[in-house]
């Protein structure tokens, strides 16, 4: 039996997987993407919609057909009745959506370590507890240096008065110990906000202290009209209120008034948007008007 | 006496839009002669542009009013219409409530109209929209503001509201030492 007829005709059918390109194709296959830099038909480009649509079509599937040819020859795997090609990493390096962070202006102790040299040391974070026979952590939840983790004897240094509490004196001088270091950390963060303005951290300061002053002054029943003066205060200048002339060009106020309703209009959406209601029954009306 | 800053401007315009929409443009831009809003005392004023070059050397405590006054700005900034400005409402109004005689002399008591009330009404009209109200031989008598849209009017009772109020002309009386 000869087939070879019916062959042709399913072969017909289908177009050739074979595409010749001057210039090879280069691939990405990691970002599943094809660049051809062969040229183009110019005349094409140049010629009726039609023409144009289909060589820009067969373009595409040409570069298509040419990246499944290139994504077939990678090694598969078979699973349930589906191939899955293993994709090498991406060639093209694609540019990062968002700006590179601004590097942190550094804090006073990282410039005085630096200064130093003094390098990070990597510490553990928890101390053995002999009393429990248990790791603990040196601060924080379930430190060791926490209250209810008191010693239940506390000698009395020889230079301290006696009768002092030796346990509130620990209390409070944990206490200061913390907003010595919230100071600190405040005070890295306005040098970090200034520099970052540009400005001296010290008139960044000033600046915030006579605005925090005016504020004050202005809270007051008479708007600090009777507060008493402090040396060197800055005047605080109002803003003046400033009005169109009484009798101005009578063209110019017309003009600016059409322009403030014009704007006004445009919000009024009743006057652009069609009233169905009334639409619908002038159909109607128009509708049984012809009938009869 | 001084214009309105763009502000003050915005609030009348979009107060007015709500009874005589873009009709507010003839009140601005005048075949006859140049017309200006000025501000004394809170209150605008509406006024020909030489009514307002002669008002310019009266002094701001002597002046009491000029023109037509249109209404006042509230101390929160808000504009209140007044019934001065009827004249110029009723000629411009879009949507328009005509009084049966026998409902005429409760609505210039200040009261609401009633549903049993209302002799003609605009068609199409929504609701909470600015509306002046006229009796039947078309003499103006006061505005306010629609309770229903012309289609909901019909379902209302006759003693249900239909036309909230606002000023009516008996406030020339009953207002007499305030108004002006």
């Amino acid at each position: 039996m000869d087939v070879s007829g019916i062959l042709e005709s399913q072969k017909s059918k289908f177009k050739s997987i074979q595409v010749n390109r001057l210039i090879p194709v280069e691939f990405d296959l990691g970002l599943l993407a094809s660049f051809d830099i062969n040229m183009t038909d110019e005349a094409k480009f140049r010629s009726d919609k039609a023409t144009r649509e289909a060589y820009l079509k067969e373009l595409s599937r040409e570069g298509a057909q040419l990246m499944i040819n290139e994504l077939f020859s990678l090694p598969t795997t078979v699973d349930d009745d589906s191939y899955y090609a293993s994709l090498p990493k991406p060639i093209t390096v694609l540019p990062r959506e968002k700006p590179i962070p601004k590097e942190k202006p550094m804090t006073r102790w990282e410039k005085f370590a630096k200064f130093k040299g003094i390098q990070k040391r990597k510490s553990s974070g928890k101390v053995f507890d002999e009393t429990s026979g248990e790791w603990r952590r040196k601060y924080g939840f379930k430190g060791v240096n926490n209250d209810d983790q008191k010693p239940w004897l506390i000698e009395v240094p020889g230079n301290a008065n006696q009768y002092e509490d030796q346990y509130k004196v620990r209390r409070e001088e944990k206490k200061e110990r913390i907003e010595k270091n919230n100071r600190r950390s405040q005070r890295n963060y306005e040098e970090r906000v200034a520099a970052e303005k540009g400005m001296k951290p010290h008139e960044m300061r000033k600046r915030e202290l006579q605005k925090a002053l005016v504020l004050s002054k202005q809270s007051t029943a008479s708007l600090g009209k009777f507060d008493a003066k402090l040396k060197g205060e800055p005047k605080i200048k109002g803003i003046k209120r400033k009005f169109e002339p009484l009798v101005g060009s009578v063209d110019k106020e017309k003009t600016k008034n059409m322009a403030i309703l014009n704007k006004v209009n445009k919000g009024d959406s009743k006057a652009t948007v069609l009233n169905v209601r009334k639409a619908q029954r002038a159909l109607n009306n128009a509708k049984r008007a012809a009938k009869k | 006496m001084r214009p309105l800053t763009d502000d003050e401007t915005k609030v009348l315009f979009e107060k007015l839009t709500k009874y005589i929409g873009r009709n507010i443009a003839h009140l601005i831009d005048r075949p006859d002669e140049p017309y200006c809003f000025r501000l004394q005392k809170d209150r605008v004023y509406y006024m020909s542009e030489e009514i307002m070059r002669r008002a310019t050397p009266v002094g701001r405590r002597n002046l009491v009013a000029l023109g037509v006054c249109f209404g006042k700005f509230t101390k929160t900034g808000k504009f209140r219409m007044h019934i001065t400005a009827l004249p110029y409402l009723s000629q411009y109004a879009i949507y328009k409530v005509w009084v049966k005689p026998n409902g005429e002399m409760p609505f210039l008591y200040g009261n609401h109209v009633v549903k049993a009330h209302i002799g003609r009404v605009t068609e199409d009209m929504p609701e909470h929209q600015g509306v002046v109200i006229f009796n039947m031989a078309d003499v103006p008598l006061g505005f306010g503001v629609s309770a229903r849209s012309t289609v909901d009017m019909r379902k209302v009772d006759p003693t249900g509201i239909a036309v909230f109020h606002q000023a009516d002309n008996g406030e020339y009386l009953r207002e007499e030492d305030t108004l002006f």
